[in-house]
């Protein structure tokens, strides 16, 4: 389910059931277990269909999130030494 | 994990609390327009722990622990990891096993 919303970045029930072998009622209740997982949001309208698509992030690792958070802090920390020794 | 990083600034322990734990001191670094910030823990000067979140950004912990250094302070920082959807996924397919 997830790789064919990484194929398709925005589908719906009907889509994600003619190409996966489960029924729509199957693919609705991946689809909520996804969302309450915070992995899978609804996308703005694109007409009647309701769409679904992948959270931005959502398959970030731990791993990943630790480099670009320690990144960040050296990026605050950098501007917030500059801050103090201004006022010192 | 949590993320870690700290830094020796040529300032006091105060100056450095006065920058992270003020609104205003924080306005002149932080640079984070899009996430609210809620202090926790308060122990001045030494001590200091928010919670935060973005509509992008799962909430994470925030500590600081501010310490004397020869320079004047060394400023330590952790970030505690967010719930990872895929960990947060793992966790709501072992519910539905049991």
């Amino acid at each position: 389910m997830i790789d064919a919303l990484l194929r398709e970045g925005t589908t719906s029930v009907p889509r994600l059931s003619a190409e996966l072998p489960i029924t729509r009622q199957a693919v609705a209740k991946h689809l909520a277990t996804l969302g309450a997982a915070g992995l899978v949001e609804r996308a703005p309208a694109g007409g009647r269909e309701v769409r679904y698509r992948l959270r931005d992030g959502a398959l970030e690792s731990a791993s990943e999130w630790l480099a670009r958070t320690e990144a960040a802090w050296g990026s605050r920390f950098a501007r917030l030494k500059d801050a103090v020794e201004r006022r010192a | 994990m949590p993320a870690r990083r700290e830094i020796e600034v040529e300032a006091t322990p105060e100056q450095v609390w006065e920058a992270i734990a003020t609104e205003e001191g924080r306005e002149d670094w932080l640079q984070e327009p899009d996430r609210e910030v809620r202090i926790e823990v308060v122990e001045e000067p030494s001590r200091l722990v928010w919670w935060w979140a973005g509509e992008q950004q799962a909430a994470t912990r925030v500590e600081f622990q501010i310490v004397a250094a020869p320079a004047g302070a060394r400023v330590i920082v952790t970030e505690s990891e967010p719930a990872f959807p895929l960990a947060m996924l793992a966790a709501s397919f072992a519910l539905v096993a049991v």
